[in-house]
């Protein structure tokens, strides 16, 4: 984005906010209160993209992508890097695949449904009215209406239905299973984004987690934060924050952060956290802030989001058009469930190294038989999940012995599956099974996998127990507040980027009415 | 000629060499290196503005040049092809090079450069009392017999044979005085180094010990952060004209570099070499593929295993990624992904870091791998299944954690290349132009005009026809 005569604050003055991370999280809020006319900086770590420096070469592409090393480990250790993890202005909305679910109110409320995992300390319609207001600041298509949700209405139609949807549509036919076009933060039409101009409509090019460069895809770089600059915010690029500094009160007075081998203090009145699953707690856990409890780093959470492919008789040619073109809701709370919670069902094309990396990591392939799947891929269509995960005090964040590239040590996340999930996925699977042999399928193929970084600083009505209160505050600490993935008390099927979004234009509400 | 190379593993017919010839000459003079290779390399030259057949052609500055050059190469039908130049030629060759490297020119499928007494990037090592002398001879029009028996005999070794002599003569008579002076004046001036940068692919350099500023001896330092491929043939008793002076010693080079260096690696089929070429990939995507097409460096030396380690990931590769002819140095690619610090954003927990991991974990297989060929995918799979018998830095659950991530590397070097993403017919690069262009048609069994036939599927308006 252009960054150009963007207002600038001295580092010798104070602000009245610094956020940290340009994402889902951060540019929301940035852009909410820079519009009440609070001073805000927002720091990011990685640098300013333009859509010419985008590329769909997979290989390249990663260069909007967090790639300084995490440590995975566990029974089911998460893959970072590509599958889940942005770096630049825009965060990780500029690889999302801006697949855009509304989060299910039963899931919000899953402990008093099922007596497991959490219930958000949030008004669901509360968070759903946010979630309405993302809606029309970034510009979502989808079906109106909507199958689950018959009084929901998208501003766009929905994006075209590539040949894997087509497919799963066939097989949900047979099965009688309901399903409509996916809602995506996918322009179909062209829209004048205010602050921004003029942002085309899809093409299909099928490269949205290599960056969209036609701006139909809706990143935070694009919407939220361009109004945060036109609102007076200054954004910092390759900014990266390692310290954090308090006053004689214990509150947070200044943030410290390198930029090229300079280390700059900016003070500041109230900082939030928005750096993502993963960095938030690192940096609070190397900061040793806010973590008197010994919450932080805790309930790590990761989506269920096991794929099964099929092969079929005709070129599928999946990296055609939006990927995830189709959706069913179906499977959100199945009659026949063993387990707490659900799963959504989305149709699957995909680009050509990110499904060889399926196939060796979850596939567990190599040899003549990967080659004979490479070769068959422009034939197979895929269908996946995003399913519930429940929090387990098993599954968290620490830091490693070893440092990064700035010294700050690096984040160790241990990620086993429990019972629920490993039910979710042993139904799951079943299901997409059934789907592809019923769209005609001569053979399918299992690969598992799990997608997003969630949890590890929740949010908690009691202070023993999580990280940040219901508005995003820390517990501990009064000027400080999360403002992220971190925050979700449980990971909820909905694909979380859109939630986030609405928390953050909640958290900025909360902070209004607190100062 | 002795050849190492299974020539029968690679598509197409012959590579071609596309020469640009020195200062004063034109296409002609490559014609006897062209017939001594017939067969094996189609030697083309092209005449620069201002000489041989385009004497006449006035755009005859060096960016000029190069867009003619360009465009020269823009009708090239089939195969991967060389560039090379002769002295002037040279300095043109490699910017034409470093355009097709960056994207920026709508060419692909070179795989190598051919330099015979090359004017580097920089500016070129001339005495200037030279320099005077020869602007002199077109003060008034074109170059005099005299003066161009003077030139040839001064950049000779010994006397050209009749044939040779008078072709050259002729071409000197004919030169656009424009052109002469562009190059003696601006062209050979202009440091062109940051724009070439280096061209990391298959480089002949040829050059004589009786030449002078552009001799063999001072040709590699003129051109090592040039080109870092580069192979140098010092010829004896030979001066600057060496397609006149040294055309069999010439041939023998070019056929023993081609059948080392550049018919190494999977061809690009033609459908896809054209498809990369054109307007429908960006620039930026194109040098990227341009550069992953480049023949692999048989020679490769490894930065971050040792040759031990290397061979035996070679051999992994083999039997992770089997491939049929001609094969990528996926083993070489992965460990120069290594030496640029490129992961995937995480490891196992309990693996060291990655140049670490690879190292330990090559230490640790290699003491269960077999020397039988035929016996390797069984101890792979042992490995994998953590029941190898290995002894060594990791244990067997980390051994199987870094195959996991080894495995995964290698396929994704082996796919990122352009001959693999034709194999699976995966053409979603060329989304690209402006204004970018996508995907019309996404259903079932149907593809576009513009996607290579290969990729399956039945074009609509050819199914209503």
């Amino acid at each position: 984005m252009n960054l150009g005569g963007m207002r600038t604050y001295g580092t010798d003055g104070v602000v009245d906010v610094v956020v940290v991370g340009t994402g889902a999280g951060g540019a929301p809020l940035t852009a909410a209160l820079a519009g009440r006319g609070l001073s805000v900086v927002a720091l990011e770590a990685g640098r300013d993209f333009a859509l010419d420096d985008l590329t769909p070469d997979e290989t390249e592409a990663v260069e909007i992508n967090w790639m300084s090393e995490r440590l995975s480990g566990g029974d089911d250790p998460t893959a970072f890097g590509p599958n889940n993890s942005g770096r630049g202005v825009g965060g990780s909305t500029l690889h999302w695949g801006a697949f855009t679910p509304r989060p299910d109110r039963r899931d919000l409320r899953l402990r008093t449904e099922t007596g497991e995992g959490r219930d958000w300390p949030v008004d669901p319609d509360e968070l759903l009215s946010y979630v309405e207001r993302v809606e029309g600041d970034i510009g979502v298509s989808g079906p109106t209406p909507y199958p689950w949700d018959p009084h929901r209405a998208y501003a766009y139609p929905p994006a075209a239905r590539n040949a894997p949807a087509d497919l799963v549509a066939k097989g949900c036919d047979a099965l009688g299973i309901r399903y409509a076009d996916a809602p995506a933060a996918v322009l179909t039409r062209a829209r004048l984004q205010q602050h921004r101009g003029e942002r085309s409509a899809c093409v299909n090019c099928g490269a949205c987690h290599q960056g969209c460069r036609v701006d139909a895809k809706a990143t935070t770089a694009n919407t939220y934060l361009p109004a945060a600059v036109a609102a007076g915010a200054e954004i910092r690029t390759e900014a990266m924050v390692h310290g954090i500094e308090r006053d004689a009160r214990g509150q947070v007075s200044a943030v410290v952060y390198r930029q090229g081998r300079v280390d700059v203090r900016q003070r500041t009145r109230a900082l939030v956290l928005a750096a993502g699953g993963v960095e938030t707690p690192r940096l609070l856990l190397h900061t040793g802030i806010a973590n008197d409890n010994g919450q932080v780093g805790r309930n790590f959470l990761a989506h269920g989001a096991t794929q099964v492919w099929g092969r079929f008789d005709e070129p599928v040619r999946g990296h055609r058009g939006y990927p995830s073109s189709l959706i069913t809701e179906d499977m959100m709370r199945p009659a026949d469930a063993d387990f707490a919670g659900g799963y959504l069902v989305q149709s699957l094309g995909v680009m050509p190294l990110t499904f060889a990396t399926t196939l060796v990591r979850g596939g567990g392939l190599w040899g003549a038989e990967l080659m004979q799947r490479l070769d068959q891929a422009r034939f197979m269509a895929g269908i996946g999940i995003n399913a519930e995960c429940l929090p387990s005090d098993d599954n968290r964040l620490v830091l490693a012995d070893e440092t990064d590239e700035h010294g700050i040590p690096r984040a160790r996340v241990t990620f086993t599956a429990g019972e629920n999930e490993k039910a979710i996925d042993r139904h799951a699977t079943s299901f997409m099974l059934r789907v592809l042999q019923a769209a005609g399928a001569r053979e399918t193929m299992v690969l598992a996998r799990t997608a997003h970084t969630i949890g590890t600083a929740r949010m908690s009505a009691d202070p023993a127990d999580g990280v940040v209160d219901p508005d995003g505050r820390s517990h501990e600490i009064p000027n400080l507040w999360v403002c992220d993935n971190s925050v979700f008390p449980s990971a909820i099927a909905a694909n979380p980027a859109l939630t986030i979004m609405a928390l953050s234009l909640r958290t900025a509400d909360r902070m209004l009415a607190a100062a | 000629m002795p050849t190492t190379h299974d020539t029968a593993a690679r598509g197409g017919g012959p590579v071609t060499l596309y020469m640009l010839h020195a200062l004063g000459s034109s296409a002609a003079e490559f014609q006897r290196l062209r017939e001594l290779l017939e067969g094996r390399v189609d030697v083309r030259g092209i005449d620069l503005p201002g000489f041989g057949s385009a004497a006449a052609d006035p755009d005859a500055t060096l960016d000029e040049t190069v867009d003619r050059v360009v465009q020269a190469l823009a009708g090239h039908r089939g195969g991967r092809w060389l560039l090379g130049g002769h002295s002037m030629g040279g300095k043109i060759a490699a910017l034409v090079a470093s355009r097709v490297l960056r994207g920026d020119a709508p060419l692909s499928g070179l795989a190598g450069v051919v330099l015979m007494a090359p004017s580097p990037p920089r500016p070129e090592p001339m005495d200037e009392e030279r320099r005077d002398l020869m602007l002199s001879w077109v003060a008034d029009g074109a170059i005099s017999e005299r003066d161009a028996e003077t030139f040839i005999d001064q950049n000779t070794a010994e006397p050209l044979d009749p044939g040779a002599h008078s072709l050259a003569l002729a071409d000197l008579r004919r030169t656009s005085p424009t052109a002469w002076r562009a190059w003696l004046e601006t062209g050979s001036r202009i440091d062109a180094s940051a724009e070439v940068g280096t061209l990391d692919l298959p480089a002949l350099v040829l050059a004589g010990t009786d030449d002078a500023d552009l001799g063999a001896a001072s040709q590699p330092g003129l051109l090592a952060s040039v080109y870092p491929r580069a192979r140098y043939v010092a010829l004896d008793d030979t001066g600057h004209m060496i397609p006149l002076e040294r055309a069999s010693e010439a041939a023998a080079a070019i056929a023993a570099f081609v059948d080392d260096e550049v018919l190494v690696g999977p061809d690009v089929p033609d459908e896809w070499a054209r498809l990369i070429a054109g307007d429908r990939v960006d620039a930026q995507v194109r040098g990227i593929l341009n550069r992953r097409a480049v023949p692999d460096d048989r020679g490769y030396a490894p930065r971050v295993l040792d040759v031990t380690q290397l061979t035996l990931l070679r051999e992994i590769a083999d039997v992770v990624v089997p491939q049929v002819g001609a094969a990528i140095d996926l083993a070489a690619r992965v460990d120069a992904q290594l030496a640029r610090g490129e992961g995937d954003g995480w490891r196992p927990a309990d693996l060291p870091p990655d140049p670490e991991a690879y190292r330990a974990g090559l230490d640790t297989l290699a003491s269960a791998w077999p020397a039988d060929p035929a016996a390797r995918a069984e101890a792979l799979r042992a490995a994998i299944e953590g029941r190898a018998d290995a002894t060594g830095p990791l244990d067997p659950p980390r051994l199987t954690a870094w195959l996991e991530d080894a495995r995964n590397d290698l396929v994704r070097q082996w796919l990122a290349h352009p001959a693999s993403m034709a194999r699976v017919g995966y053409d979603g690069f060329a989304t690209g132009g402006s204004p970018v262009r996508g995907f019309v048609e996404v259903r079932l069994g149907r593809r576009e005009d513009w996607e290579p036939a290969g990729v399956g599927g039945t074009v609509e308006a050819e199914e209503a026809a």
